[in-house]
């Protein structure tokens, strides 16, 4: 559905906010971590993925867009050698989520494969201040009348109302705080692949079914304001264009449309690079255009490491 | 010429005489007939070493190493196809045989000797208890404590920095756990047992230890993580009569091709340093009589790879550690149910070895070495081969590259493989805890992940 975040944005009572959350593009300026000298390796990575890595002469989208995805990962990760308690995290791959809740008596819920998650031991801090959080109370949730907003949902007899995200909690599980969600749209044909807009409603859903999930995990099924809110990350790319997401959590009373609302901060369709040419393109016998990566932007790669580095840093 | 040259140089007043000095008549100063060599396209020996002999010649005055590698493999015959994981019994004396290189049981001397220190106040309290997760708080707790007083490095001259080996147990724990405990997993699917939880159990686990040491080894933070990647070489090696067709009793050499896909595999910008000289001896190879057919080993006709898991562009072209899981058709029950135990160890060597030489090969490959240019310096990468629970570790060193039938006639050099027996490294998983967790197989995997050059 064309306004997909805005449905998403009315079923789990969210207020939208253009732009990384202060909290992370601190992250971002700060020239102390050194994101300069990435830039260099942050290229090698993505000419590795688009143009390397094969025997063939250029890799497909479901090739590149998961080696793309690693390659940037394993230099976050790198990082913690300067940042020690970056080891508390792990990746989880194929992970299944699930997390119900009520909207105007209306029953939710969110099943399935999430993508990747990333845990951590320590929860990331709430991104928003206080006075922020309690002037969403004045918001008003825009309505999309007469279409109901349940549109293009699924409607499917629930049995077991089910909460929780994949990870047995009560065992002790270190890694206990859903950190950051990927979303990889690696499917060679464009029609298999989620839209834009699509795609950020995705990571909308995903991304408060894992903080709901774990909310209630952490303070009990019924629903209030948290005194601490829940923060998840969610970062989507096709293999160029990036999505990155920030949602908070304020409150688990989704039955009422007013009272304090859910934050989301959305910087959307940051290219990391125009094109990757494989192979040179020559017209007339005179090269237009060499082999590489052409338009490379380090801010979209800085974005990355930002969200992979909140919270520890 | 020369001589006749300088001679009326050195005499420059001297009047000349209407004859000539009488000697011999100057030579022309060009030939007048080509050089007689042997013909291009007759049916003979000569003709066919001349033709030989210009394939050398256009590979050797190639441009690129890309040109390069696409003559030497551009002619494509039936070859037989060399499989790493094999079931054949004693395929590890075969494949020694087709790669000449020699097999030395333990680990180089040189990576013996390094052994970085271990901090013994870590260990001792944690050395009978295995880590649980419930004690997680206090040994967390501890283990920071710990790290900060190990990680400051010490200013003793060549003394390398205590390794913390509680931190590294629990990471290697947390991932074994997170794998086959904590994540809600479907069942495995049939004889995909390899894919359900040692699978994604290494990967795990060498990727938190590679950005853990990246802070000892400024090698791994330049490096290149590949998952799933592609390993290709093709040689030559021996020769064979031909046993019927229209070309019965012509003699051809055996041509041979590895396609491997290790399941990690760390690529990086310099090279490691060798384990022992080039031109070392330290053992024999040995000398198969039988065709490779017998192994059994079966031939193909497709395209000659060379390939190192990227192309020749990629900065990170020299490799450092792959990573082998052994599938479900080869685990040790089977082969306990077949009354085949000494086949186990086969098995972890032969896959070493292969792989390791194919991945050194092409590595020289692409540096412009082959089998006529022989290296110049000693190619040397690791490997770890696992079946999710037993680690083998092996050490190759590659130092010639030259096996066919020709250039192998006076090649003193043989290709050296270290490798160990498969240790188990822990007993058995159960309810969040990990039972009887080995520490020397976890230090021998951080002490191949802390090789590096000695510069950096």
């Amino acid at each position: 559905l064309f306004p997909g975040v805005r449905q998403a944005q009315w079923l789990t009572k969210t207020k939208l906010v253009e732009g990384l959350p202060p909290a992370v593009q601190g992250v971002v300026d700060n020239p102390a971590h050194g994101l300069q000298e990435l830039e260099e390796r942050a290229k090698h990575a993505v000419s590795h993925a688009r143009l390397w890595d094969t025997a063939e002469v250029a890799p497909r989208r479901e090739q590149y867009c998961p080696v793309l995805f690693e390659n940037l990962i394993h230099i976050c990760r790198l990082m913690s050698g300067k940042y020690p308690s970056l080891s508390k995290r792990m990746l989880a791959r194929n992970c299944r989520i699930a997390a119900t809740w009520e909207r105007e008596s209306i029953l939710l819920q969110v099943r399935g494969l999430s993508g990747i998650l990333l845990n951590s031991m320590t929860p990331i801090p709430p991104v928003a201040s206080k006075e922020e959080i309690l002037a969403t109370k004045e918001h008003v949730l825009e309505t999309f009348y007469p279409i109901a907003p349940t549109i293009d949902l699924q409607e499917v007899n629930v049995y077991k109302e089910l909460n929780d995200t994949g990870q047995c909690f009560g065992d002790g599980y270190p890694y206990s705080h859903p950190h950051t969600l990927f979303f990889l749209e690696s499917a060679n044909v464009r029609t298999n692949r989620f839209r834009p807009e699509q795609l950020r409603a995705k990571m909308l859903m995903f991304a408060f079914g894992n903080a709901l999930a774990k909310a209630k995990a952490l303070h009990g099924n019924d629903p209030k304001v948290l005194e601490q809110p829940v923060v998840v990350q969610s970062v989507g790319t096709d293999g160029q264009l990036f999505q990155f997401m920030v949602f908070q959590l304020n409150t688990t009373d989704l039955a009422s449309n007013d009272g304090i609302k859910n934050l989301v901060w959305i910087d959307s369709d940051r290219n990391l690079y125009e094109k990757a040419q494989c192979v040179p393109e020559v017209k007339k016998r005179v090269v237009t255009k060499p082999a590489g990566i052409s338009g490379f932007q380090p801010d979209t790669f800085k974005k990355f490491l930002a969200l992979y580095l909140h919270g520890t840093v | 010429m020369a001589a006749l040259g300088a001679r009326r140089v050195l005499r420059p007043g001297r009047r000349w005489f209407s004859e000539t000095v009488p000697g011999a008549p100057s030579p022309p100063a060009s030939p007048l007939y080509p050089p007689v060599v042997a013909s291009l396209t007759a049916k003979s020996k000569a003709a066919k070493s001349r033709r030989l002999q210009r394939f050398n010649q256009r590979v050797h005055a190639a441009a690129t190493v890309e040109e390069k590698l696409r003559l030497y493999g551009k002619l494509q015959r039936p070859k037989y196809t060399v499989y790493p994981q094999t079931f054949a019994l004693n395929a590890d004396r075969w494949y020694r045989s087709f790669t000449k290189t020699v097999l030395v049981p333990g680990m180089p001397p040189r990576a013996a000797a390094a052994k970085p220190p271990v901090a013994a106040a870590g260990t001792t309290p944690e050395a009978g208890r295995a880590p649980e997760p419930g004690s997680d708080a206090p040994r967390a707790a501890q283990a920071p404590g710990a790290a900060d007083a190990a990680k400051t490095p010490e200013p003793a001259a060549g003394a390398a920095p205590n390794l913390d080996m509680g931190e590294l147990r629990s990471l290697a724990c947390d991932a074994l756990l997170q794998e086959s405990f904590y994540q809600n997993k479907k069942r495995p699917f049939l004889y995909r047992d390899q894919d359900h939880t040692p699978g994604p159990f290494l990967t795990q686990l060498v990727s938190t230890l590679a950005a853990f040491l990246s802070s000892r080894n400024p090698l791994l933070a330049d490096s290149s993580l590949d998952l799933n990647p592609e390993v290709n070489y093709y040689w030559h090696h021996g020769e064979e009569v031909v046993v019927h067709g229209h070309r019965k009793g012509r003699v051809d050499s055996l041509r041979f091709q590895i396609d491997d896909n290790p399941h990690l595999q760390i690529r990086v910008p310099k090279q490691l340093p060798e384990f022992v000289p080039l031109e070392s001896d330290l053992g024999d190879v040995p000398v198969i009589d039988h065709k490779p057919s017998k192994l059994p080993l079966f031939k193909k006709q497709y395209e000659n790879k060379v390939f190192i898991g990227s192309k020749v562009a990629d900065p990170c072209c020299y490799g450092h550690t792959q990573f082998h899981l052994l599938p479900d058709k080869l685990k040790r029950e089977r082969f306990i149910r077949q009354r085949l135990e000494d086949q186990i160890e086969v098995v972890y060597r032969s896959n070493g070895i292969a792989s390791l030489f194919a991945w050194t090969a092409a590595q020289a490959m692409y540096q412009g070495f082959w089998s006529e240019a022989d290296v110049t310096r000693p190619f040397v990468s690791q490997a770890v081969v696992t079946d999710g629970k037993y680690f083998a570790f092996f050490c190759y060193q590659l130092n010639t590259l030259a096996l066919t039938a020709e250039t192998i006639k006076n090649n003193p050099r043989k290709n050296i493989c270290w490798g160990t027996e498969s240790k188990p490294l822990y007993d058995v998983v159960e309810d969040g805890n990990v039972k009887g967790f080995n520490d020397e197989v976890l230090l021998q995997l951080v002490r191949f992940l802390l090789n590096r050059p000695k510069e950096l």
